[in-house]
């Protein structure tokens, strides 16, 4: 579905991304984690085409929607202007689908996005990518400054919108932990190279992200 | 683009080649060159606001007639004409400070516009006064004179006008490699650092913007005893705009890219002119080549040579140095929270 | 009393135009944050291009129409020169769009010289209450209430009209959903570029232009996009009307030079005010 191999970005003589190698399948949950500015928001940038690459191919088989880091909706468009808006690239702007799925936006359809609470936000910025019907949705920062039950239940969504639709999801998170208890695989990220991969069990128990990314040794979990 | 300028030898060739242009030049190429070089250090000024503080400014016409008039008005009501010239350049800095207190809080194209209607409102101002003598302006302005010696000639405003023209760049030069000037290069790449590293930015600003004045209100005041007259329309808006060509080609903050540019688009200008003036080209052909080459030059030089000339010429002559002036990624595309690209320095910094 | 009311309507008339040539640089500035320098000039090419038109003989009504169409192309080709070029920033684009205005003085001049030119419009006037309304005031009135409903529901009700808003609204996320903001941007220009045009064609009956009558245009529409803020392009009506019945009322009651400077002091008082306000926020915040 999604191919990356050797992709490289440079921002003027900063190397943002090296060589990274990733990919997602149909269906699959995919986590990537890493620190503040190691290449994440850029990996997904470029594949949104965003940002130049320098060197590496991309191949997205399939609809890529990518919900950005902050939600960046259209503040003074109402959340149903803005879910439409996520559907430009394809045929059906109706949202109604969507409220079925999140039945809180409904309610909040003609307010101005830019008058929500960040849960509310998040819940619009997802819903507006799913408007372009993508086989893959690729969600930056979700958790961030969101109260964790609101991240549960977002996360509730995504994992029912992966098992009963097939949508395959490319999580990127700082909160390592979060990310590999949803996905299936996943990559670390860290200063522009992929450092770490496997699945994603496997990587929650290894030493080397215990120590980085999960801020120590695991306890008894609570 | 914060390259350092040309060292003192540069401008030690400057003044030779300028004096000795105006020794060997003949009557009527010297009244060219007397318009080049007042026209060179006005644009030195603007160079240094648009380069280095980030501030287009659309009126700079209005801080060369305002040291004209200066000039003008006190030579005409009986002061001795090298005060007057003196005041001219202070006066000029003097408004420029006083309005550029409440006006430069503004940025980017609202301070553009702000400059604009600057020009607009002195334009008004004189065409209105009586003192200024309305639409009519002032005739008869005296010659200068200083220690018994008059100005008459064009030769000796020649002299006068290089002379001005060199203090200038030798001033600007050392605003730059001076400690507040090394504040002023921090400022056109981030103002957001620059203040936070403890410049005190509104000061700096403020500074330039009045030095830049006080350069064209000298250029002003020996253009009022050079012409002898002047009046509202000597100073078009279309002036302004001028200088900001110049100030383009030549590339924004260099100095030397200043007169250079000055000279290249002026001798082009008044040489296009002349062709124009040929017999068979219609009345009209003088300012439709003039706008044309104006506005040629601009957009080129905005959008394909920000460096300006100097530095496309400079390229040649060098050994070829790493061009990767410009990030690869344009700025605007990046989304501003992005942590990844904090590094990238961004000319948005002082035009938000 | 007459005097008042024949200043009133003329303050009117006048503000509608400036109204037209503020929302063509508060939509050009909201989905492109370019201050178009060059938007007084496209009501001047449309003034010229008419009365070219209307002097061939071509029909009122589709010689004006001919006339925004063209307005609208040049629209088009200044946001070329502005935007189309991938990385310009807006500090870049404001000056070239200084340059293309400067252009456009060298095409003006050569295409129709350098004097004012002028066509008729409607003549006569009515008699509303008393009080004597020239027949092409009136007509300047309506037809920019048109616009303006027109533009409203555009951007309030069309899809078009929504992505053009998301553009403005946020760029970056526009990118995401496959708004190719260039593209946008163009349209956003070339509707400029119409907007200045109607009022080119509107006010050229009553008020002779010639090629450098784009800047008295410009500051009066900018200045007008200040009182409204820059941000909705309806807005633009209300500061277009309010700075043309000031200058009329300082132009009838008071000297009539002064009244392009009063809109100027009164656009960089607004401004100042406004950013002074914004300083002192950011200070609090910190």
């Amino acid at each position: 579905m999604i191919q990356v191999e050797s992709l490289s970005v440079q921002y003027g003589a900063a190397t943002a991304l090296d060589g990274v190698s990733l990919s997602v399948r149909a269906g699959e949950k995919v986590a990537l984690i890493g620190a503040n500015g190691a290449g994440k928001s850029t990996l997904l940038n470029a594949l949104s085409g965003i940002v130049a690459k320098k060197a590496g191919t991309i191949r997205i088989d399939g609809r890529w929607a990518h919900v950005p880091e902050g939600r960046q909706l259209f503040p003074e468009l109402s959340v149903d202007d803005n879910l439409r808006l996520g559907a430009f690239r394809v045929s059906d702007r109706n949202p109604a689908w969507i409220y079925e799925i999140l039945p809180e936006l409904a309610r909040l359809r003609r307010q101005r996005a830019g008058s929500l609470s960040g849960g509310q936000q998040q819940m619009v910025a997802i819903g507006r990518g799913l408007m372009a019907r993508p086989d893959v949705l690729a969600i930056d920062e979700m958790s961030l400054g969101l109260a964790p039950i609101i991240v549960q239940q977002l996360a509730a969504q995504l994992m029912r919108l992966n098992s009963e639709r097939g949508l395959a999801l490319l999580l990127v998170e700082q909160s390592a932990r979060l990310a590999l208890s949803l996905c299936d695989r996943a990559y670390v990220l860290e200063t522009g190279r992929v450092v770490a991969q496997g699945a994603a069990a496997e990587l929650l128990d290894s030493p080397f992200v215990e120590r980085a990314y999960l801020g120590g040794p695991l306890e008894a979990s609570p | 683009m914060t390259r350092v300028q040309a060292g003192p030898w540069a401008v030690a060739i400057l003044a030779g080649v300028a004096m000795a242009a105006a020794t060997v030049l003949d009557e009527s190429a010297l009244s060219v060159y007397v318009l080049l070089a007042l026209t060179a250090s006005v644009t030195v000024g603007v160079t240094l606001l648009m380069g280095h503080a980030g501030q287009v400014s659309l009126g700079h016409g209005a801080f060369y007639a305002a040291g004209a008039y200066a000039a003008g008005l006190l030579a005409k009501h009986g002061f001795p004409s090298w005060i007057a010239l003196l005041v001219a350049p202070i006066a000029a800095a003097g408004l420029a400070a006083a309005v550029g207190i409440p006006l430069l809080v503004l940025r980017g194209h609202h301070l553009a516009f702000a400059t604009l209607a600057l020009h607009l409102i002195f334009l008004s101002l004189i065409s209105e006064l009586s003192i200024t003598g309305g639409d009519v302006g002032l005739q008869a302005i005296p010659p200068l004179s200083f220690a018994g010696v008059t100005l008459s000639s064009v030769r000796s405003y020649a002299y006068l006008s290089a002379g001005a023209l060199v203090l200038v760049v030798v001033l600007a030069r050392n605003l730059l490699v001076s400690r507040p000037g090394r504040a002023l290069r921090a400022l056109s790449s981030s103002e957001v650092a620059a203040a936070s590293s403890g410049v005190a930015v509104g000061y700096y600003k403020l500074a330039v913007f009045a030095l830049s004045a006080g350069f064209a209100g000298l250029a002003g005041g020996i253009y009022a005893f050079y012409m002898g007259y002047l009046a509202p329309g000597s100073f078009p808006v279309m002036l302004s705009i001028e200088y900001i060509v110049m100030a383009a080609v030549g590339g924004l903050g260099k100095v030397s890219g200043a007169v250079a540019g000055s000279a290249l688009v002026f001798l082009l200008v008044h040489g296009l002119s002349r062709v124009s003036t040929l017999s068979g080209m219609p009345g009209t052909a003088p300012i439709i080549l003039s706008y044309a080459v104006y506005a040629v030059l601009l957009v080129s030089a905005v959008l394909f040579l920000p460096g300006g000339l100097v530095a496309l010429l400079l390229s040649r002559w060098e050994r070829p140095s790493p061009r990767s002036q410009r990030p690869a990624p344009p700025p605007s595309e990046a989304k501003p929270s992005d942590p990844a690209t904090e590094g990238v320095t961004s000319k948005h910094g002082s035009f938000s | 009393m007459n005097a008042f009311f024949s200043y009133l309507v003329h303050g009117i008339s006048v503000g509608c135009g400036f109204a037209l040539v503020a929302s063509g640089i508060i939509i050009v500035y909201r989905v492109t944050r370019v201050v178009n320098l060059a938007q007084g000039m496209f009501s001047v090419v449309a003034g010229f291009a008419a009365a070219t038109l209307l002097g061939v003989g071509l029909p009122h009504g589709v010689a004006e129409l001919a006339a925004i169409a063209t307005a609208a192309l040049v629209g088009f080709l200044t946001g070329c020169v502005a935007i189309g070029k991938p990385g310009t920033n807006p500090q870049a684009s404001l000056i070239a769009t200084l340059g293309v205005g400067v252009f456009a003085y060298a095409v003006e001049v050569l295409t129709w010289g350098d004097q004012p030119r002028s066509f008729s419009g409607l003549s006569g006037s009515y008699d509303l209450w008393g009080i004597d309304v020239p027949k092409q005031y009136l007509l300047i009135t309506l037809v920019t209430l048109v616009v303006f409903g027109a533009l409203e529901a555009f951007f309030e009700r069309t899809y078009a009209g929504k992505a053009l808003s998301a553009c403005a609204s946020n760029p970056y996320a526009a990118r995401l959903q496959g708004i190719g903001v260039v593209r946008m941007g163009l349209y956003g220009f070339a509707l400029g570029g119409a907007l200045g045009g109607v009022a080119g064609v509107l006010l050229t009956p009553v008020q002779p232009i010639s090629y450098d009558s784009d800047v008295p245009l410009f500051v009066n529409g900018f200045a007008s996009a200040i009182l409204a803020g820059l941000k909705r392009p309806v807005l633009g009506l209300l500061g277009g009307l309010v700075l043309g019945i000031a200058e009329s009322m300082v132009a009838g009651y008071a000297k009539a030079s002064y009244q392009s400077s009063l809109a100027l002091l009164l656009t960089l008082a607004i401004l100042i005010v406004q950013a002074t306000r914004r300083e002192a926020l950011h200070a609090v915040e910190e």
